[in-house]
């Protein structure tokens, strides 16, 4: 038995209609916000919106960081109430005021993060909360073959019987997407999807966001990734600091005009490279193996950036942490300015003056509930001790000058680094390595899920450090960035190194093809 | 988002709990002595406030040590066995005529090793801290139980078992080791950087380990600590009954977790001070006092304090909740 997409939606046909308002013809108002405001205590999160979305469109949301996208989303999906204005669905005013309220009117979201449970098969995971059962027991084999025929159907190529947490990131999210849209959802909201997808897993998200726009799904896309927005968007919405600042139609704008609405800063701005003389080699490995990668050899000189590009998986992030001492080496050498080292764990790293910024920051980056400037001082600890105790003063003067420094956005360093945005924790596992004095600085996709004003913050980072005579080794799924800023971009392929360009010495599409080995 | 920052701009807990809280279960704690001593005359009396002194201040170090293991987001259920073990330890080492001091000095050093033990399991064997310390709970009063074959060991040495009796300035001797274990923990958990590294480590230990954090040598730092004041408060209850008796102390364990969670630590590693877990041993004291005192039946002083750390911990999540 196989069912597509349609038929299992279906079962939820009649209770959906039921409370999620009457059809409304393609390119009319589906969904008008009117004022609608947000605020905590004296601070405006929102400031009174206008906006509406149309039924069957694709309205792509973008913002920097703390613009108000995410307080946009929680009240759309009746996560927070609302402080004024109005929400009409359907032309009916609504309050939305649980997650159950908005799902049932047919709300639905998919978030940046994979919020489902790992354990659990793919199919099971897709019928979570909505089971089949037949006398009060499960019909296993009837889910997993719905799954299957709706995976089928939707081109996924992806086994329904398979454990979630076996999948990558992206096909978790791929899984997400179809749970969502089995569930006669007719406003579906995506919050930054493609952060952690690759290319091809991209291209088929955004096949089927286009399905279900065919479907009359109404789609709001928010993404920091513009061109995504032009490859899939009908109309754009800008967000800057709570304040709705326009809508556009997407044939009727450009990316600079975008920009320019967001943050006030020109294209040329964001890749910020300046180039320094070269000096001494800081680091060279000759065929360095590991768990994940095999005979790596390559060297970063003061004054430069090495990029690492290569789809995820592709073996950079464990060369970056065989490098940093955290993975075994199987095989080959590493030279410190000249010298042979061993590098047997993070801190002999540290000691060298490596400093590695990795991949995840909620699992590798940040203790989240903790303080701020906890965060920020870990790895000076050990300086900022005086006999037996911390110099307070000390603690707190290097946590201040970090949070300045880096214009990380927060009243007091004793804040939670749960608290804060993309943006700003990428700046706190940064700032945590300023003071330390490292030579090498390892930044492990260190703008995924970063708005383009602190992207640029970042890049004008780096120069700074090269400029201190720092070598930096750049890793990143997405080209422009390494392809824009690296001296020397090499190119991983399932766990080794396959090329090697010098700076915009080969075009896009020639990096690309050595990465996926087209 | 910067809107979720502001949000949180309040009363932050810095590293662990509030001081809020912390007032919270002060109050709490005055109110309960405050209304006892309208309900009996028998509770402000010097006898009776040192009777409870003692009573609270075993539990209280246990509760310390326990709270360093708890925030590194482990558990250590055996500190009630090492307790019983190390009465029996010392005894044995008394009736066999090693001096005092050696004999001391010999007992915390077996805490120690305890506490390497267990450390060892978690780091080197990839154990969970519940199994390992599950495993030692057991084993050890086994192990007590074997050296003096199943009976207790008295101890004949007066100064040792006049300790616990003692007053100095008119508080009893065993508070006073209250302060002594508590100001230096205060000292290593809210001043030093190894008390930073118990909370990276419990909050997330693979950032603590990429950010240089030594995380196998600050699990063994934390267990140490915890079954070092388990052996300390062995010595100190082997001086107040004046036997060693591995089947001693039974429960204290959850005695001691029970304190450390009321006086706001988490579960979940990474929230904790030092002055918590005393306060709600207190706490715990007084209402076993309490109750004694009102002759309510000694198995509604189990459900009381039952139902104290839910409602305890209940709140204290509201105000988390709350303060988010």
């Amino acid at each position: 038995m196989t069912t597509g997409l349609q038929e299992v939606a279906r079962r939820h046909e009649a209770e959906v209609k039921a409370v999620s308002g009457r059809p409304v013809p393609r390119g009319e108002p589906i969904l008008e916000l009117r004022g609608l405001q947000k605020n905590y205590g004296t601070v405006e999160a929102l400031k009174p919106a206008t906006v509406t979305f149309l039924s069957g469109e694709i309205h792509a949301i973008v913002g920097e960081n703390g613009a108000g996208k995410s307080t946009l989303i929680k009240l759309l999906t009746g996560v927070i109430p609302r402080t004024a204005g109005e929400v009409l669905w359907c032309g009916d005013s609504v309050q939305l005021a649980t997650p159950n309220e908005a799902i049932a009117r047919g709300i639905n979201a998919v978030h940046q993060e994979v919020v489902l449970c790992p354990h659990l098969s793919v199919a099971a995971n897709m019928f979570l909360g909505d089971e089949m059962n037949r006398r009060g027991l499960m019909r296993k084999r009837a889910m997993t073959d719905a799954a299957q025929g709706v995976l089928d159907d939707l081109g996924f190529n992806l086994p329904a019987n398979a454990t979630l947490g076996s999948l990558t990131i992206g096909q978790q999210q791929l899984v997400a997407t179809a749970r969502a849209a089995m569930r006669g959802t007719r406003f579906l909201i995506f919050d930054e999807p493609t952060a952690y997808l690759t290319r091809q897993e991209s291209a088929q998200l955004f096949r089927l966001i286009r399905r279900l726009q065919g479907e009359g799904v109404t789609i709001v896309y928010i993404s920091h990734r513009l061109e995504e927005v032009f490859e899939l968007a009908d109309r754009v919405s800008v967000l800057r600091d709570g304040t709705h600042v326009g809508t556009r139609a997407i044939s009727e704008t450009n990316e600079g005009e975008l920009i320019a609405l967001m943050i006030n800063r020109t294209i040329e701005q964001i890749y910020h490279k300046e180039h320094f003389p070269l000096g001494e080699t800081i680091v060279e490995t000759r065929g360095l193996s590991g768990p994940g990668f095999a005979d790596i050899s390559l060297s970063v000189r003061a004054g430069e950036i090495v990029g690492l590009y290569g789809l995820i998986g592709a073996g950079r992030s464990e060369f970056a942490l065989g490098l940093y001492g955290r993975q075994p080496l199987t095989a080959g050498e590493v030279y410190w300015q000249g010298r042979k080292v061993e590098i047997g764990n993070e801190r002999k790293a540290m000691e060298l003056g490596i400093a590695l910024a990795p991949e995840s920051r909620r699992d590798q980056g940040l203790c989240l509930n903790l303080p701020i400037g906890l965060n920020i001082n870990l790895p000076v600890f050990r300086r900022l001790t005086r006999g037996l105790t911390i110099n307070r003063g000390a603690e707190a003067a290097n946590a201040d000058r970090q949070i300045r420094d880096l214009k990380i956005k927060t009243p007091s360093r004793r804040v939670l680094a749960s608290a804060m945005s993309g943006g700003n924790q990428q700046k706190i596992v940064i700032g945590r390595w300023l003071s330390h004095g490292a030579k090498l600085f390892i930044f492990d996709e260190p703008t995924v899920g970063v708005d383009v004003g602190t992207k640029a913050e970042i890049y004008r980072l780096f120069a700074r450090l090269l400029e201190k005579g720092a070598g930096i080794i750049l890793i990143s799924s997405y080209l422009p960035e390494v392809y824009e800023l690296a001296d020397r971009l090499h190119v991983f392929r399932q766990g080794r190194l396959v090329a090697s360009h010098d700076y915009r010495a080969a075009s896009h599409e020639e990096v690309l093809a050595q990465a996926i080995n087209a | 988002m910067s809107v979720e920052t502001v949000e949180s701009a309040g009363p932050t807990p810095k590293r662990g709990i509030s001081i809020l809280f912390g007032l919270t279960l002060l109050g709490l704690l005055v109110v309960l002595w405050l209304l006892l001593g309208l309900a009996t005359n028998a509770f402000w009396t010097p006898n009776n406030i040192s009777n409870l002194l003692r009573q609270g201040a075993m539990t209280a170090i246990l509760a310390v040590g326990q709270t360093f293991v708890i925030i590194t987001a482990g558990i250590d259920l055996s500190v009630g066995a090492v307790v019983g073990f190390t009465s029996v330890i010392v005894a044995w080492l008394l009736a066999a005529g090693v001096p005092l001091w050696l004999a001391i000095v010999a007992t915390l050093a077996i805490g120690v090793l305890i506490g390497v033990f267990h450390a060892f399991g978690i780091v080197r064997m990839g154990l969970p801290p519940f199994i390992i310390t599950l495993a030692t709970l057991t084993s050890l009063r086994g192990i007590g139980l074997l050296i003096t074959n199943g009976s207790t060991i008295s101890i004949t040495d007066e100064a040792f078992t006049n300790f616990s009796r003692a007053d100095f300035l008119g508080i009893p001797s065993l508070f006073w080791m209250v302060i002594v274990v508590a100001i230096p923990a205060y000292v290593f958990l809210h001043l030093s950087r190894f008390g930073r590294y118990l909370f990276a480590v419990g909050s997330n230990s693979e950032a603590a380990r990429l950010s240089g954090v030594n995380v196998n040598r600050t699990i063994y730092l934390a267990y140490i600590l915890s079954s070092t004041c388990a052996a300390f408060v062995g010595l100190l209850l082997a001086s107040r009954i004046g036997i060693g008796n591995a089947t001693q102390a039974e429960g204290w364990e959850l005695q001691a977790i029970a304190s450390s969670v009321i006086g706001g630590t988490s579960l979940f590693g990474a929230v904790g001070s030092v002055h918590g877990p005393l306060l709600g041993a207190f706490i715990l004291a007084t209402i076993n006092n309490g109750a004694n005192l009102l002759n309510v039946n000694s198995f509604w002083q189990r459900i009381i304090t039952g139902l104290l750390i839910i409602v305890i911990v209940y709140f204290d999540q509201l105000r988390r909740r709350g303060s988010r």
